[in-house]
């Protein structure tokens, strides 16, 4: 067959994935009772994509996110990364392929203050991955350092590369853990609210500089946010969890603009907006957020929601259905 | 009587360090009115803080306060005693910090710890009085009084800010400082505490000073807006003037620079650089290296916080014509 002919796998893709927690009542006892962080989630992302993953505290998308770097080992379903060029079940890698498939999947994390070793340099830092994956020489490695941090927007480089931590500004040293994630040239990179730390002022130039660098490095990126605003600069699709599950899922600006799960509704509704001229409804929901453990085989959303009814109740969590081109939604109502 | 409550003249705050001082609090004046609410809006490090320290007197020790008054009806706060204090404090202004609770002993019940904090300001003679106005202020923030023989952990983010809430209404204050109400909640919880907050300032009259860096929370529940940059108050107008038309480069900023999800998706623009370190702030307008309409004048002379018109206050050499 033709190269043209086939159809590209997607760069990531999830099926089933689940990862519970088991709450142990003692130590010598077996655990009974297990909080459902994420709980048969699937999605795939294409090359060049950035999907964004939204939800509140305890929703599940940070815990989706370590899964997809093996920060956190799943408890069950499939996690299928193209890895030069094949498609590989990360699930269950150990060892060399674990260290392989990292040279592939990388991570940015949150707080750039706690992310950063503060007794090693910007070097030591950024340049650690290569000396882990065995990578060029001494002086091979200070040019590609130097080069990255150029990219990232730590100038003049040669100032910066000795410095430590406690000399940079917060967003200089959310640029130094971009560059400590891009030194290894991944295809992929797990981003949880790497802007959530930064003052608005500084946020935006970040923003900005990820966006440059997945079109120049070919990076795709899965977003972590709670800010739907952000979220809506930073993806092409979002996927709204809601206790372990994704409950919508689709174009960002159809889902900003259309939210059909009366959860995301109610989320779009709850955010403020910058302009005191307008006056939000209050958010349509009952109650508050609580934790997945051991749920009731019912629709997740079922006591918050102001549409429940009795299918909701009887039935297990409804799957996501393609309720418009590209936009899936998990509601028996909608 | 006049129905100004709160009027800050040109307070300046320092604090020592090893490393200099740092000039926190630079000459800002404002006041507030009975029953308004005003937001405090400013990056990190701008002194939107440190200004609601010292309005309470609750500063750490490096802090001086170098000039200005702070009158309180007609009142100095800053020339009282410490015990004079003491009678202001909760009775006349109470705080709502951010993540309050936190600081709660996790092997007390939250009613203990609260009545002990209200006995130990003395704000009621028995202790019978005082939980039977605990009891009262919790069903007021709709939090169920039997949560007080819980544990602090047993409590949500949202709950422990009600909590919060509810202590700082104990004794009728007239004005209530809230640094960060609800920065690190979720949206929904968020949204349910601010409209909960702005109808208890409706109900019982008081006046409220919102600090926050979100500049859309700040719009949602203030009346007027102050925006601090680098220790200095640089524009304070109503929320509408603030928003619809702002003339200090840095609002300008800060509101091209922040995301919505309403309305078209325009595109955000960067403020270059980043904000001065206060120990050698830049002289001038300390806003000028990141100013893009920056001149001569603006590198030597601290432009004047003028009114513009209408209580439209900014201090800028070239205010923006923005429409």
């Amino acid at each position: 067959m033709p190269a043209d002919m086939m159809v590209k796998e997607p760069l990531v893709k999830v099926e089933g994935l689940s990862k519970l927690y088991p709450l142990t009542t003692g130590i010598f006892r077996e655990a009974r009772s297990f909080i459902h962080a994420v709980d048969g989630v699937n999605f795939s992302i294409p090359d060049g994509e950035s999907l964004g993953l939204v939800g509140e505290s305890g929703s599940g998308k940070t815990t989706t996110g370590k899964l997809l770097v093996r920060l956190v080992d799943p408890t069950a379903g499939q996690i299928q990364v193209r890895i030069n060029g094949s498609g590989t079940d990360i699930a269950h890698l150990k060892g060399r392929g674990l260290k392989t498939f990292r040279r592939h999947v990388q991570m940015i994390f949150q707080d750039p203050y706690e992310s950063l070793n503060p007794r090693r340099t910007v070097f030591d830092t950024v340049s650690e991955p290569l000396a882990v994956q065995g990578i060029g020489d001494v002086v091979e490695r200070e040019r590609q350092v130097a080069e990255l941090l150029a990219l990232v927007g730590i100038t003049p480089p040669d100032t910066f590369m000795f410095r430590y931590p406690h000399e940079l500004s917060g967003g200089q040293r959310q640029r130094v853990a971009i560059a400590r994630a891009l030194i290894v040239l991944p295809s992929f990179i797990v981003a949880d609210e790497p802007t959530s730390m930064l003052d608005v002022s500084i946020r935006t130039g970040i923003m900005n500089l990820m966006q440059d660098l997945a079109e120049k490095m070919g990076v795709t990126y899965l977003y972590i946010t709670h800010d739907l605003a952000v979220a809506r600069y930073m993806t092409n699709r979002l996927a709204v969890m809601y206790l372990g599950k994704i409950v919508e899922m689709g174009g960002t600006e159809e889902i900003l603009q259309h939210p059909l799960h009366p959860y995301t509704r109610a989320l779009l509704s709850a955010v403020p907006v910058p302009d005191p001229t307008l006056k939000r409804e209050p958010p349509d929901i009952k109650g508050s957020i609580a934790k997945a453990i051991d749920p009731m085989p019912r629709c997740r959303f079922y006591d918050r929601c102001p549409m429940a009814a009795k299918v909701c109740e009887d039935n297990d969590h409804p799957p996501l259905e393609e309720k418009g081109p590209g936009h899936w939604v998990a509601c028996y109502r909608v | 009587m006049s129905n100004i409550l709160l009027n800050v003249e040109d307070l300046s705050m320092h604090y020592s360090t090893r490393a200099g001082e740092v000039s926190a609090v630079d000459n800002v004046s404002f006041s507030l009115k009975k029953g308004e609410a005003m937001g405090l809006v400013g990056e990190s490090g701008c002194g939107k803080t440190s200004i609601a320290t010292t309005l309470l007197r609750l500063m750490p020790d490096n802090a001086l306060v170098k000039g200005g008054h702070v009158y309180l009806d007609d009142t100095d706060l800053l020339s009282l005693r410490e015990e004079e204090m003491r009678q202001v404090r909760w009775k006349r202004i109470s705080m709502v910090f951010q993540a309050a609770m936190n600081a709660l002993n996790p092997v007390y019940k939250v009613g203990e710890q609260i009545i002990e904090a209200l006995e130990t300001h003395h704000m009621f003679a028995t202790n019978e009085e005082a939980r039977q106005r605990i009891v009262e202020l919790f069903t007021l923030v709709d939090l169920d009084p039997k949560m007080l023989d819980q544990y602090p952990h047993e409590y949500s983010g949202g709950m422990r800010q009600r909590a919060v809430i509810a202590m700082s209404l104990a004794c009728h204050p007239d004005l209530i400082i809230a640094d960060e109400p609800t920065t690190a909640l979720d949206v929904i919880v968020q949204d349910n505490l601010l409209r909960e907050m702005m109808a208890l300032q409706k109900k019982l009259g008081m006046s409220m000073i919102y600090i926050s860096h979100d500049i859309a929370v700040i719009a949602e529940v203030s009346d007027r807006i102050g925006v601090m940059y680098a220790g200095r108050l640089v524009e304070l107008a109503t929320s509408e003037h603030i928003f619809k038309r702002p003339l200090h480069p840095y609002t300008y900023g800060l509101m091209s620079a922040f995301p919505s999800i309403i309305g078209p998706k325009r595109e955000l623009t960067t403020l270059p650089g980043e904000p001065p370190d206060l120990i050698k702030p830049p002289p001038g307008c300390r806003f000028h290296p990141r100013c893009p309409f920056a001149t001569e004048i603006c590198t030597k002379e601290v432009p004047e916080f003028t009114d513009m018109g209408g209580g439209h206050f900014v201090a800028c050499y070239h205010p923006v014509e923005v429409s």
